[in-house]
This record gives structure tokens, sequence and C-alpha cells, in this order.
């Protein structure tokens, strides 16, 4: 049960870059925004403004395309090893080419967040959870699919 | 023994082609989750330091993502 009220020290800093495609990723994160919000009530949310997302995208344009993008800095690993070594992870969310998987992505990615914020080895649990969670999401989507086109 | 062979190598094969959508599965994942690690650091300490400078401030409300009401 969460405590309202109760003062929660802030494990993550997410950071959202999104320069605009109008894309089905764009979409889904726009109409799920504000729960996502609501769900990561403890940790600060930042939004990239369009124009800052886009010079973001001039100086890595490897990015392009990938975005909209969701980075979470570990605030934990960051005080303890800074940069050196693993200190967050991101979703590019702009890599789902359908509505169904990028809210699968997206709903993984939220719950992962809140499921882990007392985590001591979050790069561990990044490599079980979040790739047992891919895969059962992956394996699911093919699966509907799958019956969807033989009932057609 | 030798008629034997046939059998593993159809077990290879079926080996491979299970494995092998698991495989692709598990690749195109970590394309769309990935670690920030030393790799990253000059992006983190960029973004870092546009929140410590006051630049970006958390989301509170209004501006984007606020066009459609969640439902």
């Amino acid at each position: 049960m969460r405590h309202e009220g109760v003062a929660t020290t802030p494990r993550f800093r997410i950071f959202i870059m999104d320069s605009g495609w109008n894309s089905v990723a764009h979409k889904v994160l726009q109409e799920n925004f504000t729960l996502i919000r609501d769900l990561q009530k403890e940790d600060p949310i930042y939004v990239l403004s369009r124009e800052q997302s886009i010079e973001f995208l001039r100086q890595h344009p490897e990015r392009i395309g990938k975005e909209p993008t969701i980075g979470v800095h570990d605030l934990a690993a960051l005080g303890e090893s800074g940069t050196s070594e693993f200190h967050g992870f991101r979703l590019h969310l702009g890599l789902m080419r359908t509505p169904q998987q990028a809210l699968v992505a997206l709903q993984s990615f939220v719950r992962f967040l809140s499921t882990h914020r007392q985590s001591t080895d979050l790069e561990a649990e990044i490599r079980a959870d979040l790739r047992r969670e891919g895969l059962a999401g992956a394996i699911d989507i093919i699966m509907h699919h799958e019956a969807r086109e033989i009932g057609e | 023994m030798l008629d034997r062979w046939p059998d593993y190598v159809s077990l290879f094969v079926a080996a491979l082609a299970l494995g092998h959508p698991i495989y692709e599965i598990d690749r195109r994942w970590w394309e769309v989750f990935d670690v920030l690690d030393a790799d990253d650091a000059c992006i983190t300490a960029g973004l870092e330091n546009v929140v410590a400078s006051g630049e970006l401030q958390p989301y509170s409300g209004g501006g984007r993502f606020e066009v459609l009401e969640y439902r």
C-alpha cells in the first residue's frame, strides 16, 4: 500500500526526450503520460522541450528515430560510482512499431521502475527481470497476432 | 552408431529453429532497452548539469503531454 504524505527519497531521475515524430510511440506516450506521472510520484520526471530534444539529437544523430526515449538515472549508482559504470537505463520507445508493442514496453518499464526502487543490484535485475518480461511480452504479442490472423 | 547421425542432425536443426527466434527477440529487446554505462557518461553528465543549473525543472503539469486527458 502506498502511504500518501510520507516523504520518499527519489531513487531515479527520469528524462523524457521526444522530438515529436508523428509516430505510434509518440501517441502512446502522450496518451499514457499522465498515468505514468501518477505512478511515479516518488521520482522526478524531466520532460525535454521539443527544442531541447532536437538539439540533443543534433548532437547525437545516431539516436534519431529511436525516440521517444525515456532515460532513467539511478541516483544510488551515480552517488556510488558516478558515470564510469552502470548508472541507469533507458527505453527507446520509438523502436516499437505498433501501439500494442509500445504499450507493453511502456508498462514493463514503469512496472520495473515501481518494483525495483529498493534494489541493491539494479543492473543484475534489469538483465534478469526486464529480459524475462521482454521475452514474455514479445511472445504474448506474437501469440495474439497469430490468433488474430487465424481468426480472420 | 552411424544411423543415429540423422537424429542428431535433426535435433540440432530443431534446436536452431527454436533458439533463433528467441535469440532474435532477446536481441531486439535489448535494442529497445539498454543500460547506461561509461559510454553514456557524457550524455548523463550533460543532463545532470542541465538539472543542476535549473534550466530543466521536474514536470509539474501543463505543457507537453497534457494534450490528452487520461481516460
